[in-house]
């Protein structure tokens, strides 16, 4: 398979100026906004021709009126300058909005299908990547892609692409007025041109490379703040204090060395352009003064190109600086469509089946093999569980247990047989019906930035602030809610650090039952908490569970042992199944584990682990 | 009038502030006072030669207007450009110096602010958002660069260049020049009231920039919730809406900032006009020259760009005070535990702790309620007790990572509160309970402490942590890097990574906060057997909850609630004590399970 994504970050390569195939691509969202578009092409001559007829009406001005002693028109003239000025402005002010506009909204529009692709992608695509020793960081990267590579996109589309257009035009119009004016003087543009492009360019470039170093250094500066803010104690335990001073005063004295290069360079550019300009307008005067050359030359004609120079030196340096803001830009759009070329593998049935509610509530699995990559996890598992029944799976680490309750939500899909849910195969059903019908509380409960009753109903206006609160109720989550001073209202602290595990789980607990499952799913939910809170858990479960089918994968034997089956898993193959006392007698694995397990209970006073399924 | 009052009053309060927030750099600005001189008289000649081209153009178009000696005109062309050249090099080196001085400045104050960081402790840190800290350091230092280097320099040249166009312009003419600067109090007012808005609106997009990010961190670290429960398209809606307001923010910023191109191009324009209409009539008349005309339009192009820059360096100027301010809370933060000065060679001490009526509280949450107890230099002390029962904040006292109270901890008869930095810390290593690695190799890892120390001593440690044969595995063995918080160890490595920092210290006193959490059984073992070799003489106090390890202790401290509630070896607690025997049973059952699964 291709790679889906290079491991790239921003600094370290820059693309084409222009890649051609590129823009056709990101041409398809500027359709949408199109009349836009045209509106903003149809401006560019006429803010060019609004700029250019300016030293062109002075030219008429001087030579016309105010060499000659004719005043009748002049009047005329400085009501067409005037108007000119106006217009230009009028139209330069409205250009860089409509500029502004169509970029944001394609970039808009691009971070939104890039956000819409990422979040229906399945848990394949993230674990394959983290498979790929380059995409340690996913969920940065990924990050990085609807941020940074779209702002890049961004300041290309608003600043550059039309502006660059306009900044072309802007110089041929520049050009051919000077060569309308007076084809001697323009000889003295066509000599300097070249110099002043070319040192323009050699100093861009050069300056681009120091600036790109002076963000790395930035970045490596930020970077050792945050870890010496983050690991401060180990930093004090270990008295680093001096290297560290010394390894940050390394970058951060090297980020000074590049600053004053980059400061001589800049300061450089600076003056360069206005001293060319004048040196310009200089050898005009000289060239003019030459007596052939005087009888076609005007004082008006002088004044004008003093103009058209001033103005020819914004297009150039506009373009110098437009041009790394493009290579920027064309890496990142590429980067994007080929995150955008990911090709989602889990998808909705064309038609999906309805669900059947003859065996609502059935689980059952096929001679379902399974696995990730070449290592096969399943192997052949037929399991039939019938609604209401609960079950408990048992077994060493890396037997198999978390796979066997992803398929049945089509977290992954099996390699060969089938699950079937309500008695139809899994992947007949529509993927939000199905899932909706599995309710999963996994070890840790995560939890998003918000209220705590954001994070049971997720924001979906369908579950009801009722609803909420009854789940809340049902799972007895209330008594430790309550005792807070905004209740469900309460903001959670990044990584809800001021939650305990047990009452993350609760919450994990009244999240799922808000969206009311018809099959529950249990994976180690209990494994990470205390006795007490376990003890909430359990009660709260007993009446969760009633109506409803469960699986439970549970570490400690005590909390399962009335489960109305027992399914011993090694190896990706079941290896006992039954009740409690049925795998007792067979004394296998199970036997062994649960005498451990008692004579746990025998030798300490602790109280037992309570059971988490009760008889019905 | 009213709308001045409180205007007023800001700007007084803002100024008592400003007078503190620039003592900050006070004495940075002592120290680059000569650059700054240097600087100025060099901006002060590059305006001074700058107001002399305008008038040579008078002169070339006049002598082109009415050519008389064409020797004359090589004469004003040649010095245009000369005058031209040396006006840029004299730009050049001004604007060079003085944004050295600016950047240096920008060096010291970001040194002055890691260093003050490097100094402060657990009582600062536990106040402070890692992203504020770092924003500080990077962004608001830059901000004060800001303020000294384009600051000065376009202080300095709108100054200059008043001070020097405006007299040769009036002298030409008082009206005109009147007429035609007649746009430019306008455009500097609007240049200041927008650059402050546009700042406001560009924090607006940053903040919803920030937001959005977290967002999308957030969905993707989440995703398996929200594709367990189908609410994928809540989530778009929640995105759109980030997104749609991220746009918003955008567009209102772009708006008013293309106003700007188009404002200084049209003000140009005006005064052209201004001065097109004006003198036209004059110079029909003979009263006013082409060349004048030239050196006019010359004059107000050259005021157009301080005339805006003064604008928006006002916003660059407000913005440096506040960053000061934001700094200056950070620079002038003093530690908790101010400590004796270090000696300079450490004394190795014999390693016996002794704990006197220690009590300590969180806020207001009491955790440790009268400690006492001697511990012989060389003794192995176990430390158990139950979540919360104050364990790791003994060790982290101990360690001084939070001030000691005087007169409660001893080593060696010396009373912790005053014992110097450099001595506390070649005498006492301690691993944290959460194993923080830096982005490093293992081996700068491994010699976190004790840079110094060779790869050889790195592989040694390594060994007894039980961690060679995997390091020999790693590709790069011990270069390999590890990643931001050792990421890309499993958590056993990381735990021993951080045990092998510690043992490389070779410390009379060694504190061990649960180092076996995610270490399996076997490896365990061989950790112990290593550690009663080598720690030979050595005083280690381990908190754990491995039955092995406690039988090796000479003596278990049994912890409840803040007291010691039973003390002495693992047979004798197994019989006096009910708790320890309860914590006993809970631990065999835990690790019985682990090895049979």
């Amino acid at each position: 398979m291709r790679p889906v994504l290079t491991a790239h970050t921003d600094e370290t390569r820059y693309g084409h100026f222009l890649d051609i195939r590129l823009m056709v691509r990101l041409f398809h969202y500027v359709q949408p906004h199109r009349k836009w578009l045209w509106l903003a092409l149809l401006l560019l001559p006429i803010g060019i021709l609004a700029q250019v007829a300016q030293p062109w009406m002075i030219q008429r001005a001087v030579d016309h009126h105010l060499a000659t002693g004719q005043m009748a028109g002049f009047g005329f003239v400085l009501l067409v300058l005037g108007g000119m000025a106006v217009l230009q402005m009028g139209v330069g002010y409205t250009q860089s909005t409509l500029h502004a506009l169509l970029g944001q909204r394609m970039v808009r529009d691009l971070r939104m299908a890039l956000f819409d692709h990422l979040v229906h992608q399945e848990a394949a695509f993230f674990h394959q990547n983290n498979n790929n020793q380059k995409n340690q960081n996913q969920s940065g990267q990924l990050t990085n892609r609807l941020t940074n590579d779209i702002e890049a996109v961004s300041q290309m589309v608003s600043a550059g692409l039309i502006g660059l257009l306009g900044d072309f035009l802007l110089l041929l119009g520049i050009t051919f007025s000077m060569f309308l004016l007076s084809a001697h003087l323009s000889l003295v543009i066509v000599v300097m041109l070249p110099i002043i492009l070319l040192t323009s360019g050699f100093v861009t470039q050069r300056m681009r490379l120091l600036q790109r170093r002076s963000r790395q250094l930035q970045s490596s500066m930020a970077g050792r703040l945050t870890e010496e803010i983050e690991g401060y104690q180990v930093v004090r335990l270990f008295q680093r204090q001096q290297k560290n001073r010394f390894l940050f005063d390394e970058d951060n004295r090297n980020y000074l060395q590049t600053s004053l290069k980059s400061n001589k360079l800049e300061a450089f550019q600076f003056s360069f352009v206005e001293a060319a300009s004048h040196i310009t307008i200089a050898l005009l005067f000289l060239y003019a003064a030459i007596p052939s050359i005087r009888q076609a030359v005007t004082v008006g004609i002088l004044v004008a190109f003093i103009d058209y120079i001033r103005r020819f030196f914004f297009p150039i340096r506009d373009i110098a600086n437009k041009y790394s803001t493009m290579q920027a830009a064309m890496t990142a759009l590429e980067r994007i469509f080929s995150l955008l070329d990911s090709p989602t593998t889990l998808v909705d049935p064309p038609t999906p089946l309805p669900i059947s509610e003859l065996e609502k509530g059935r689980v059952s699995f096929e001679q379902v093999t399974f696995g990730y990559g070449q290592e096969t996890i399943l192997k052949g598992i037929t399991l039939d569980i019938q609604p209401g029944e609960h079950v408990a799976i048992v077994g060493p680490t890396g037997a198999g247990k978390s796979s066997l309750i992803k398929l049945i939500n089509r977290t992954f899909d099996v390699h060969s047989g089938q699950v079937l849910v309500h008695g139809t195969d899994v992947r007949h059903l529509a993927l939000p019906q199905l899932r909706r019908l599995v309710g999963v509380v996994w070890q840790e409960t995560f939890l998003f930035a918000g209220t705590i009753a954001d994070n049971i109903g997720l924001m979906d206006p369908a579950i009801t602030p009722e609803r909420i609160r009854w789940a809340v109720a049902q799972t007895g989550a209330d008594t430790f809610i309550n005792a807070l001073p905004q209740g469900l209202e309460t903001q959670l602290a990044e990584r809800a650090a001021d939650l305990s595990t047990g009452q993350r789980q609760l919450l994990g607990l009244a999240r799922v039952l808000a969206f009311d499952p018809v099959i529950l799913i249990l994976d180690e939910a209990t494994s990470s908490i205390d006795a007490i809170s376990e003890q909430y858990i359990q009660r709260a479960l007993q009446t969760i569970l009633a109506t409803r089918t469960a699986l439970l994968i549970a570490h400690r034997l005590s909390t399962i042992q009335h489960a109305d089956r027992i399914i011993v898993l090694s190896n990706g193959q079941i290896v006992e199944q039954g009740t409690h006392d049925d795998l007792l007698q067979q004394n296998g694995l199970y036997a062994q584990l649960y005498a451990l397990q008692l004579r746990g209970q025998t030798l300490g006073d602790e109280s037992p682990r309570p059971p988490l399924f009760f008889k019905n | 009038m009213w709308i001045f009052s409180p205007l007023q009053r800001f700007r007084w309060a803002k100024l008592t502030s400003i007078q503190t927030q620039l003592r900050i750099i006070w004495p940075y600005y002592l120290e680059n006072r000569a650059g700054l001189r240097w600087g100025f008289a060099l901006l002060v000649l590059s305006n001074a030669t700058a107001a002399a081209i305008p008038y040579l153009l008078k002169l070339a178009t006049n002598s082109l207007h009415h050519p008389s000696d064409p020797t004359r005109m090589i004469f004003f062309a040649l010095g245009l450009m000369l005058l031209a050249l040396f006006h840029s090099l004299l730009r050049i080196f001004g604007r060079i110096q003085v944004f050295r001085v600016g950047l240096k400045i920008e060096y010291e104050l970001r040194k002055a602010y890691h260093a003050k960081l490097t100094n402060l402790d657990s009582s600062f840190f536990m106040q402070s958002r890692t992203g504020d800290l770092i924003s500080r350091g990077i962004n608001d230092i830059l901000a004060v660069r800001m303020f000294i280097g384009p600051g000065f320099l376009q202080v300095t040249n709108t100054f200059m260049s008043y001070c020097i166009i405006l007299p040769v312009m009036l002298t030409l003419d008082p009206l005109l020049t009147g007429l035609a600067l007649l746009p430019f109090p306008i455009m500097f007012g609007l240049t200041w009231l927008m650059t402050k808005h546009l700042y406001q609106l560009s924090q607006i997009v940053a903040d919803r920039f920030g937001k959005l990010s977290s967002f999308i961190q957030e969905t993707l670290a989440g995703l398996t919730v929200l594709r367990a429960l189908a609410v994928e398209p809540l989530w778009q809606h929640r995105f759109d809406q980030a997104n749609g307001g991220l746009y918003e923010a955008n567009l209102r910023h772009a708006r008013l900032q293309s106003f700007f191109p188009a404002m200084i191009l049209f003000g140009g324009a005006l005064g052209v006009w201004i001065i097109l209409a004006y003198s036209g009539p004059r110079v029909v008349e003979g009263t006013f020259t082409l060349g004048d005309f030239v050196a006019f339009t010359g004059y107000l192009s050259m005021l157009i760009w301080p005339t805006v820059g003064l604008g928006w360096i006002l916003t660059i100027l407000q913005r440096g005070i506040a960053a000061l301010e934001r700094i200056g809370v950070v620079l002038n933060a003093s530690p908790m535990s101010p400590s004796a000065p270090s000696l300079a060679q450490p004394i190795r001490w014999s390693g016996n702790i002794s704990i006197r009526h220690l009590h300590f509280s969180h806020a207001t949450h009491p955790v440790l309620q009268g400690i006492n107890i001697d511990i012989p230099s060389g003794a192995f002390i176990g430390l158990v007790g139950r979540i919360g029962s104050g364990k790791s904040t003994l060790l982290a006292l101990l360690a001084r990572l939070w001030p000691t109270p005087p007169g409660t901890i001893f080593f060696d008869q010396q009373d912790l509160a005053y014992i110097d930095e450099a001595s506390l810390r070649h005498n006492l290593a301690m691993v944290p309970q959460d194993s923080f690695l830096f982005s490093a190799s293992i081996q700068d890892n491994l010699l976190f402490g004790h840079p110094l120390a060779g790869e050889e001593k790195a592989w040694e440690m390594a060994r007894f942590a039980a961690l060679e044969k995997e390091i020999l595995q790693f590709p790069q063995r011990m270069a390999t890097i590890v990643g931001e918080r050792g990421i890309t160890l499993s958590g056993g490595q990381r735990q021993r990574v951080a045990l092998a920092r510690a043992l490389v210290m070779e410390t009379p006193i060694l504190l061990f906060d649960d180092i076996f959490s995610s270490v399996d059984a076997r490896t365990e073992a061989t950790i112990l057997q290593n550690l009663r070799q080598l720690t030979h003489g050595q005083t280690l106090l381990m908190v754990c909850h491995r039955i092995a390890a406690l039988r090796e202790a000479d003596a278990i401290i049994v912890l409840d609630q803040g007291r010691i509630v039973a003390f002495g070896p693992h047979t004798q607690l197994l019989i006096e004590s009910p708790l320890y025997q309860n914590l006993h049973d809970q631990m065999q059952r835990q690790e019985k399970l682990e090895t049979l699964t």
